[in-house]
């Protein structure tokens, strides 16, 4: 403490607290920007670190694969009668699909839900287990982007039967013929943890197969592994399948890069890859669902393997991976934990671990603090006591903001009319430049609802932090020229007195510390105000959550065209329980509804603080 | 007219019994927060004793009751969910209209008399401590009876009772008798208070004794035998349980010890140091127990900063009371996701939780230590504020 005392007797001495207090507009900023400096720095050599399996009982691709030509066969035959499938209605399929599965042993059952079609599933007993835990196999009939699914039921169906006949393992085997890769699958997950009568133990792992041409060969694996709600599987499993995947002479590509840069590894495409997952990450479950998505929330560890090309590795050696990543999970006697759970990978081998990444979106956040702090004290009014009107009123502002985002967000999963919330949005903007002759608030309170508003927004986003990374350094960015927002004079208190909320109050009561004195300033030319205002009315539009994770999708996915994230936040929710829909809605609009209240044009309160009498 | 001080309570009550009704699920899930239910206050394991004794099952036998008999009793008088409810909503309504009655003691007071009443109505802590129907809200109100009656009426019996059903209820409480004995005008009311409250605190646990039966005193045991040995080292934002998971075992007798005295040790000096504020020095043991004891939670920080109010011409000495408010606030977002991380994902670990229920406590301790200075600072400058002068430490 001596020492803190020390610092805090120079700084005064030195008399920096008022230049701190008068800079602290341009030190958020300049937190802001460190945030995302640091961000670019990680690509850097020597910033990043390679990955390795830091569980050892994994061991992957240390025993032989069998997967190889002598199935090959038999994955022709299923597969030249999967092809007939596509007609099927998919009762018929399961049926014909769980018949086979049946043949070598496999109990099966079908789950029905009403509203996301059949799943069919197989559990195989584990020879060597107690069958307490299980590894998945989900093949998705139809994949993301709708495809039948025929290689990856192929593969499934004999991949099962070639398990069959091993009696090495020592956990479980489920296999799963969902009908997509979204809601079905998710739907069945969550049957499996509630309602399912034949079950096989908890899950440990699960892969995601996606093979959707009838061909005999590809080119590169793709494979992605971010779950719901910022969870992330365990890197050691992405681990064992980039590195089973590598072993097999396979490319990896990885958040949908396209074949000519997989082997690119320099700076930029690092940084390319960097900023791609952190975009595939605060969006998962939003965008189109990979598979892996629905084992999110259970203690499951799952990744996707998608096939894409046409021409270089046979279809045996994609079998080959869920093989060789099967004998590494089978090896396992605890759950995943060894490993990094926070990560974000430069490149298939490289990574960085939170130490690392995390600062970037503290400092965002903590950018958020000094913008809040600023609109507390860089003014005339902040010497207002704890208990005076201005603060109880800002908070009560805020509560019905938290409200009214409450309902909005409510209102909009029974009727998702993303127009409807664009134009509500849109004309909500332009209040303050409508009403700027009829409503006024007193400056003061203009200020304290700035304060709470970045304060809540940084309380949001550090709560974030560690639960999903991505989205808080995603709104964070978004939302950050919400701080630029000036708080517009328009003239002194004497005029319109009746119109201003509060100071009436304060002039009743004699006893209270603050008292309204005759305004003299100059008041800002009329010309600069209009200028203000249209610079305010911009920021306004651009930090509106929902305008601004629209404009997002839109230059930076090539997935989203048109308003339709908005119908997509929504139906994630619905759908696979994916909570950005709700962080938008009471995370970030509450605080932009404050910091809208707030622009609306204000009146000057001259404070003048009485002596206390004790 | 109804006076400020019933329409404080009455819209106490009904803020709880409104939250209570509109979102009826929101009990079990506070109750099974680590943040506001405990072992010792936890309403399940109050449920499992109401259980036991209306089945004429011996109640401290299987070590999950940790509640003091006459409270189990008392409670499972009422059959009815909603009654219970209503009890517990008319305590902290109680609570409040005492907080009310006790502003308007204070004539020199410069704030509004609904103030402290209302700050404790929508407080959140208080209020979901409340829907959480943790037993520490008894606690609570027995505290602030004890204050109510000594600075209202000045009447010294029931203010020492009170303080013997707090101590009763949860233990250190009864520590306050130290303070409240600072609080007393002369030697012959000091010794009569605490005669008073050591006769009230030996026929309530005979009282006890009498009414468990066959039970003997085990009771003793498991209600504070539990709380000052930390009988069941669960996780909760106290400084205690970390401490004790991983420790030799020869060393835990020690350091339970060693814990147990550092509550006790700085309530004397409270009060021997504010012997000419002594409601303050109460005010501060509130504050310190909240920090210190073994099994805390969010109800008793709620249950200090209702206080604080009281204390409005301190706030300009403050030196950094926007550090403490914000700690505080972290700490308190972040202790439910941490612990989400680490129990609910499994991708973090104790240490998350822990980490964050170290921010809380240094968020407490560097309260209670501004406190202290802005106290020390206006009796340096006689009570008359002069925010201009700058004294410094040495």
């Amino acid at each position: 403490m001596a020492l803190l005392e020390k610092l805090h007797r120079r700084i005064v001495d030195m008399g920096l607290v008022p230049r701190i207090i008068t800079l602290l507009p341009v030190i958020s900023t300049l937190c802001a920007l460190f945030g995302f400096i640091s961000i670019t720095i990680l690509p850097m050599d020597g910033q990043y670190r390679r990955t390795y399996i830091s569980e050892n009982a994994l061991m992957p691709s240390q025993a032989y694969s069998y997967f190889r030509e002598s199935e090959w066969n038999i994955l022709r035959g299923y597969r030249s009668q999967i092809e007939e499938m596509v007609n099927m209605t998919s009762t018929e399929r399961n049926h014909l699909m769980g018949s086979w599965l049946q043949e070598f042993g496999t109990k099966t059952a079908v789950y029905e839900n009403e509203q996301y079609g059949e799943t069919l599933y197989g559990v195989m007993h584990a020879p060597r287990g107690d069958g307490t835990e299980a590894m998945v196999l989900a093949i998705p009939w139809f994949n993301s982007d709708d495809e039948f699914n025929i290689g990856g039921a192929a593969l499934g169906v004999s991949l099962a039967r070639f398990f069959s006949r091993w009696p090495v393992w020592s956990k479980n085997i489920i296999v799963v013929f969902s009908e997509n890769p979204r809601a079905a699958l998710r739907s069945w997950v969550e049957a499996y943890h509630t309602s399912l009568d034949l079950t096989g133990g908890s899950i440990e792992a699960a892969v995601v197969l996606d093979y959707s041409s009838a061909e005999d060969f590809f080119e590169y694996v793709e494979i992605s592994y971010d779950g719901l709600n910022g969870e992330l599987p365990n890197l050691d499993l992405v681990n064992v399948a980039i590195s089973v995947t590598e072993h097999e002479g396979i490319k990896v590509s990885l958040h949908g890069l396209p074949d000519d840069q997989i082997t690119d590894n320099d700076y930029w495409s690092r940084l390319k890859i960097l900023l791609l997952g952190i975009r595939d990450w605060a969006l998962s479950g939003v965008k189109n669902p990979h598979g892996n998505e629905a084992f999110s929330g259970w203690r499951i560890q799952s990744v996707t393997l998608k096939a894409h090309g046409h021409s270089g590795h046979d279809i045996t050696t994609f079998g080959r991976i869920p093989e060789a990543m099967f004998r590494s999970i089978n090896n396992l006697l605890e759950k995943f934990h060894q490993s990094f759970f926070f990560y974000l990978l430069l490149a298939p081998r490289q990574f960085v671990s939170i130490s690392s990444y995390l600062p970037s979106a503290v400092v965002l956040s903590v950018a958020f603090v000094i913008s809040s702090l600023n609109a507390f004290i860089n003014n005339d009014y902040a010497k207002i006591t704890f208990f005076s009107e201005y603060n109880l009123v800002a908070l009560m502002v805020w509560f019905i903001s938290l409200v009214i985002s409450f309902i909005i967000s409510q209102v909009f999963l029974l009727v998702p009319s993303a127009v409807l919330l664009m134009t509500i949005s849109l004309a909500s903007c332009f209040l303050p430049l409508v009403l700027s002759e009829k409503v006024h608030i007193s400056e003061p309170l203009s200020y304290r609802l700035k304060n709470v508003a970045f304060l809540y927004f940084s309380l949001v986003s550090t709560s974030l932090l560690m639960i999903n990374f991505a989205m808080a350094l995603l709104i964070g960015t978004l939302a950050f020229p919400m701080t630029f927002i000036k708080t517009i004079v328009v003239e002194g208190p004497t005029e319109h007195e009746m119109h201003t909320k509060l100071p009436n109050s304060v002039k009743i009561e004699p006893e209270d510390e603050i008292e309204l004195i005759k305004h003299q300033e100059v008041i800002v030319s009329e010309k600069t105000q209009q200028k203000l205002k249209l610079k305010n009315l911009l920021l306004l539009i651009l930090t509106n959550p929902f305008v601004s994770i629209t404009l997002f999708g839109l230059f930076f996915d090539n997935e989203f065209n048109g308003f339709d994230i908005i119908n997509k936040l929504v139906s994630a929710w619905l759908d696979l329980k994916c909570w950005s829909w709700f962080i938008l809605c009471i995370g970030w609009l509450p605080c932009w509804l404050l910091v809208l209240a707030s622009s609306f044009g204000s009146k000057s309160v001259v404070m003048k603080s009485k002596e206390k009498q004790n | 007219m109804a006076s400020t001080e019933v329409k404080v309570a009455l819209g106490c009550i009904a803020v709880r019994l409104a939250v209570t009704y509109l979102f009826p699920s929101l009990q079990q899930q506070l109750d099974q927060s680590v943040e506001f239910s405990t072992p010792v206050t936890s309403f399940r394991s109050l449920q499992e004793g109401i259980y036991l004794l209306r089945n004429n099952i011996l109640v401290y036998n299987n070590g999950v009751v940790h509640h003091p008999p006459i409270l189990v009793f008392f409670l499972s008088l009422f059959n009815s969910d909603k009654l219970i409810s209503l009890i517990y909503a008319s305590i902290d309504g109680l609570v409040a209209y005492q907080l009310t009655k006790m502003t308007k003691a204070f004539k020199n007071l410069r704030i509004k008399i609904w103030l402290p009443g209302l700050l404790y109505t929508v407080n959140p802590l208080v209020l979901l401590s409340c829907i959480s129907r943790s037993s520490i809200i008894f606690t609570n109100f027995a505290i602030s009876s004890s204050l109510y009656f000594l600075l209202t009426g000045g009447n010294v019996v029931l203010s020492s009772v009170m303080i013997s059903v707090s101590g009763y209820l949860s233990l250190y409480p009864f520590l306050l008798l130290i303070p409240l004995l600072g609080m007393l005008k002369n030697w012959k009311q000091r010794i009569f208070s605490v005669i008073i409250s050591l006769l009230s605190l030996s026929f309530l646990l005979l009282f006890s004794y009498s009414m468990l039966g066959g039970e003997s005193w085990s009771f003793l045991t498991q209600v504070y035998g539990s709380i000052v040995s930390l009988e069941k080292v669960f996780p909760n934002l106290g400084l205690w349980w970390y401490f004790f998971i991983e420790m030799f075992d020869t060393f835990i007798p020690f350091f339970k010890a060693v814990f147990n005295i550092f509550i006790a040790a700085f309530i004397t000096p409270f009060t021997l140091r504010y012997n000419k504020q002594p409601f303050y020095a109460f005010i501060l043991c509130i504050g310190w127990i909240a920090l210190t004891k073994p099994y805390p939670s969010l109800g008793d920080a709620g249950f200090f900063f209702s206080f604080l109010p009281f204390f409005t011409p301190l706030f300009g000495y403050l030196r950094y009371p926007i550090i403490s408010a914000l700690l505080f606030l972290h700490a308190v977002v972040l202790a439910p996701i941490f612990y989400y991380l680490w129990v609910g994902l499994g991708s973090g670990n104790s240490n998350f939780f822990y980490a964050i229920s170290l921010v809380y406590a240094l968020a407490l301790a560097s309260i209670l230590v501004d406190l202290n200075w802005a106290m020390l600072r206006i009796e340096y400058d006689n009570g008359v504020p002069n925010f201009n002068l700058k004294v410094t430490q040495i």
